[in-house]
């Protein structure tokens, strides 16, 4: 009790004296005394010298390890990204994303022989619409210039995008270590540089680290450090307590002989523990320095190192025990500081440069236009580590494990084999392995080697260091890219090593049969090319052939549209509603073959190519001055692809001209008045970041819209892209589609409105299955637009 | 081991068959034609065979229409020789006439196995390989699921019905009616198929077309026939059982 009494009296006699001390700090006048510290204080001749061997050993460390990395790089292919992009040429305008400019380099990539010709031509005269359609290509579908990429990274608004706190706390790290990097610059220059450069040539050490500009210098950087300190200690918060799924390591794909990723753990750790710990201690040795020379009163500026100062003088640690103490810990922070140096090139350290420059060589568009395969090659697709590009390993370098992707990946969410962090990840492990690039942690331990694990020993990557299974699992619904907080492009990667997949033969034969019933027939339906326009029979109006007589538009009905036997009274629907508006289109009938969006996203490039040349010696048979088509997937290839093989017309989906048919009244509307909500079809909103027009149809018909957790970019795919709707998925816990409903019927709507047949076919059977029909009903926009439809002020035909 | 197998065009059926003017043929003007499905079968029986102990593969067709895309796609599968034999005409082939052409050709050619599909679409009773097995002189086995080299022998697995099945040896050279391979037949590659394509190398040997035929000569081809049609017959069962009643009586069956 004494004791306590005691201890209590003296902090506060402790305290007293350290207000008195602190109170003049801040008002003294400097007068003769040298506003500055003394660098290497109480080190001695032999530690400085120590000091700069490491330093040297260190920076050679840093070095070696980037040459290491650099050289990987230098191995890849050419990747089609220029870095500066030039504005000389003529903007070309795409096709009905009317007010947008897409940069001439995405239209630049040759394909095969052929430099593709800019599409002015095919200017939209879009007599109708107006901004109800236009929605802005966002950053994620378009290569950002070097500008755009460098205010990306500065801002770090792509990490915001997904989590607004994670952002903000990695912001404050991002410009912490920053400044902080700055601030030891500084030091060096003068030290190092200055001083020396001024005995050289005027016989006299000088120093420009004093006075205004030394406290200056301590406010600003004492301010960056607690800042960093903030942020980090933020983000280990989290990392500690959240429990966000994607923060969780298990892979997706297991693999039967077991393996452990706690280096990954213990990689995060590392990393944020050493720049948490370098700030701290840092701190320390400025308080300790202070204590240690006795509290010069201009130290006040260093505000946070005073105030620990003040606080370790008053737990009684006096100016000579904090002199040795300084010394002590002034080693323990330069030997952190020099590890960290050279922990950074092997390490996640390492996204402090990788990333940065992957956003600004990023092109998120690469999943909209797939890149062609190698064509210096003696094989298809990707086989061996030669054949990615640099950008594709500079992606693997990127990746920071963030968890995005993997928690937005709809095959991962319905527990399928493949997660797009875990695939970068372990292409990055197998690559580094390969190339005998070391890891400090952060890699995947195995009992025996398979997959990222098998170096050199892998045959191929489709296959050994990359599950078919897992390869196949990808609907290519470009989640993954647009959750991507550093520009990694996992979609074209994964096409790649299925070109391999499919060059080899190695796929399920349900695929197979669909895409041999493609190349003979040209529909996935396996029926003759002549029934196509079967539906048209019913529709009740007289529907044009393109090629007999000449239409404003050309309906590429797709082969969902077509031939699927629930989609077809769709179509039929959708004729009609046309022919009462009035519009002039007409069908490619048996001259229309699959589109090839999927068969490309499979791998069959050369089945692709056929299609193409099919579908464009049948476009060339017609007259018609625009396209539209019922299916998102066929959009995204005509819009995005084809120009490359000369396809010089306007291509809309059948939303934006329905949109556009409201706006001009040729469709006069009365209100449908039900709760709906709307799914967002992946390659119609995602990709071609067609949001609005379908919303504004819905407004028009006075539905009111009550949108789903995942809606927009973040829209849940229905499962069946990228060729998935062709193979088995039984094998997974749910099918993506039934992951969608449970979401959608939450919200208690009547509705479930699609605008892709693919999506009618797929989320009809998920309310089915998940037994939810009495509770929503899935309808297609369309639908929504026969029933508003008020025919009773149609002006009369003469 | 030198495995020969013979493909055949065949129309496809997703496409509506029509019955030409005079009555005999299909109608094969816009027909499309596609690979028989069982000759796919025996050269994925040998390509597997190719895979597993070593072999050289020729693929030989009569030039039907798009007879070329079936033996590109063989070369793009892993057929190492393809050969089209010329001067067979447009028209139908019977399997007689097919199996002397053939014969004529591969009696000239060194081979120890030939693979081929039991069956077709126009040679359902599965004809050609016991014709070809006659007229060459060699042993013969259909319905085949496997085939498994062993020294100057093949073991070949044949299938029957209530879940028999039969493995027997046949000393080489043999021929062979595959019912399916081992595995589903491999897909073949639009490009690799193109490349085949570009490099050419579709050895073209004119066709010995004397043949007897099968003697037989088609007098009518026509679609099947409406043979009348149901009447459905309304009301309680009572009623129903007395309209049967009456009708059985009325067409005299009984009295």
């Amino acid at each position: 009790m004494i004791m306590l009494t005691n201890l209590v009296a003296v902090m506060a006699t402790r305290l007293l004296v350290a207000i008195t001390h602190f109170a003049p700090g801040l008002v003294v006048k400097h007068g003769h005394v040298v506003v500055t510290r003394k660098i290497f204080l109480g080190i001695g001749p032999v530690g400085k010298a120590i000091f700069y061997v490491l330093a040297i050993l260190v920076i050679a460390i840093f070095a070696y390890g980037w040459i290491r990395r650099v050289k990987k790089y230098r191995k890849g292919r050419p990747a089609q990204r220029k870095l500066l992009t030039s504005k000389a040429k003529s903007p070309v305008v795409v096709p009905n994303l009317d007010h947008l400019e897409i940069k001439d380099e995405q239209l630049d990539i040759p394909l095969g022989d052929t430099t593709v010709s800019t599409t002015k031509s095919a200017q939209v005269q879009n007599a109708g619409s107006n901004s109800s359609n236009s929605s802005v290509m966002t950053a994620v579908a378009t290569r950002p210039t070097l500008g755009q990429g460098i205010e990306n990274i500065a801002s770090n608004k792509t990490i915001k995008s997904r989590n607004k706190g994670v952002g903000h706390a990695h912001f404050l790290v991002f410009w912490g270590m920053i400044m902080l990097f700055i601030a030891t610059s500084i030091v060096s220059l003068d030290y190092d540089v200055y001083r020396n450069l001024t005995y050289l040539f005027t016989g006299v050490e000088r120093s420009f680290y004093k006075g205004t500009f030394y406290l200056w210098y301590k406010v600003i950087f004492n301010t960056a450090g607690i800042l960093t300190l903030v942020g980090v200690l933020s983000l280990m918060f989290r990392r500690k307590n959240s429990g966000e799924p994607q923060l969780d390591y298990t892979r997706a794909e297991k693999p039967k002989e077991g393996y452990s990723r706690k280096s990954f753990v213990a990689g995060d750790w590392l990393f944020m523990g050493l720049i948490a710990a370098l700030i701290i201690t840092g701190f320390f040795i400025e308080a300790l320095r202070i204590d240690g020379t006795k509290f010069p009163p201009f130290e006040t500026w260093s505000w946070v190192g005073w105030l620990l100062a003040k606080g370790l003088y008053f737990v009684g640690v006096g100016s000579s025990a904090a002199l040795s103490a300084h010394k002590v810990l002034w080693w323990i922070h330069a030997a952190m500081a020099f590890f960290f140096v050279a922990y950074l090139p092997f390490s996640k350290a390492m996204h402090i440069f990788t990333a940065a420059a992957n956003l600004v060589v990023t092109d998120p568009g690469s999943a909209r236009r797939l890149p062609k395969p190698p064509e210096s090659s003696d094989h298809v697709g990707y086989q061996n580590i030669k054949d990615f590009t640099w950008k594709e390993l500079l992606d693997f370098d990127s990746c920071t494990k963030c968890g995005r992707c993997h928690y937005a990946c709809p095959a991962r969410t319905v527990g399928g084999p493949l997660s797009p962090r875990d695939l970068i990840l372990d292409l990055r492990q197998w690559v580094d392995r390969v190339e005998r690039i070391p890891m400090v942690l952060d890699w995947e331990e195995r009992p025996e080697a398979s997959g990222p694990v098998l170096g050199s020993f892998a045959k191929e990557i489709a296959g050994d260091v990359i599950k078919e299974k897992t390869l196949w699992s990808c609907t290519s619904c470009m989640a993954c890219v647009e959750a991507c907080p550093v520009g990694i492009e996992h979609v074209s990667i994964i096409v790649q090593l299925r070109r391999r997949l499919v060059d080899q033969g190695n796929m399920e034969p349900s695929l197979q049969k669909a895409l041999q019933n493609i190349s003979q027939q040209g529909n996935s339906f396996g029926k003759s090319a002549r029934m196509r326009s079967r539906w048209t029979k019913g529709a009740g109006v007289e529907i044009k052939d393109a090629r007999k007589e000449p239409v404003k538009y050309l309906w590429f009905v797709g082969d969902f549209a077509s031939f699927d036997e629930r989609y077809q009274a769709l179509s039929q629907t959708l004729a009609k509603v046309l022919t009462e508006a009035d519009v002039s289109f007409g069908l490619l009938n048996d001259g229309e073959r699959n589109a090839g969006n999927d068969v490309r996203r499979i791998g069959e490039e050369g089945l692709f190519e056929m299609l193409v040349e099919q579908n464009l010696a049948s476009f060339a048979s017609a007259s018609f001055e625009k396209i539209f088509t019922t299916d998102p997937h066929s959009l995204n290839t005509l819009r995005n692809e084809y120009p490359l093989f000369g396809l010089e017309k306007p291509v809309q989906h059948y939303t934006e001209l329905l949109m556009e048919l409201l706006e001009s009244n040729a469709i006069p509307v009365k209100s449908v008045g039900k709760n709906v909500t709307y799914h967002d079809p992946c390659y119609l909103g995602r990709y071609n970041r067609v949001f609005d027009a379908p919303r504004n149809i819905l407004k028009a018909t006075g539905c009111n819209l009550i949108e789903m957790p995942r809606n927009k970019e973040n829209s849940f795919c229905c499962g069946a892209g990228g060729g998935r709707v062709w193979m088995d998925d039984s094998y997974l816990d749910e099918r993506p589609s039934e992951n969608r409903i449970k979401e959608a019927v939450q919200l208690e709507v009547d509705y479930f409105v699609v605008a892709c047949p693919k999506d009618f076919a797929m989320y009809s059977d998920a309310v089915k299955t998940t037994g939810n029909e009495d509770k929503i009903q899935v309808i297609d926009i369309i639908q929504i637009i026969d029933e508003a439809f008020d025919r009773s002020v149609l002006p009369e035909k003469v | 081991m030198h495995i020969i197998v013979p493909m055949k065009q065949i129309p496809d059926l997703v496409e509506e068959l029509e019955v030409d003017s005079e009555g005999t043929d299909i109608d094969r003007e816009y027909l499309k034609f596609v690979s028989n499905e069982y000759d796919e079968q025996a050269l994925e029986e040998a390509l597997l065979i190719k895979e597993s102990t070593g072999a050289e593969i020729t693929v030989v067709g009569l030039d039907e229409e798009d007879i070329d895309q079936t033996l590109y796609t063989a070369i793009a599968k892993g057929a190492d020789k393809a050969v089209k034999l010329t001067g067979t005409g447009d028209g139908w082939v019977d399997t007689h006439t097919r199996a002397d052409i053939l014969a004529s050709w591969l009696s000239g050619q060194s081979f120890d196995l030939i693979l081929t599909g039991v069956q077709a679409v126009d040679d359902l009773d599965g004809q050609l390989a016991t014709l070809l097995g006659a007229r060459l002189g060699i042993p013969h086995a259909a319905v085949v699921v496997e085939v498994q080299p062993k020294d100057d022998k093949v073991t070949v697995r044949q299938e029957f019905s209530a879940g028999m099945a039969i493995e027997q040896e046949i000393s080489l050279p043999a021929i062979v009616g595959i019912q399916a391979a081992r595995q589903a037949p491999r897909y073949a590659p639009i490009t690799r198929i193109r490349q085949a394509m570009q490099s050419g190398g579709l050895e073209e040997v004119a066709a010995n077309t004397e043949s007897a035929g099968s003697g037989l000569s088609i007098r009518r081809l026509y679609l099947p026939e409406k043979a009348g049609h149901a009447e459905m017959i309304d009301g309680s069962p009572e009623d129903v059982a007395d309209k049967i009643l009456e009708l059985i009586r009325s067409k005299g069956l009984l009295k």
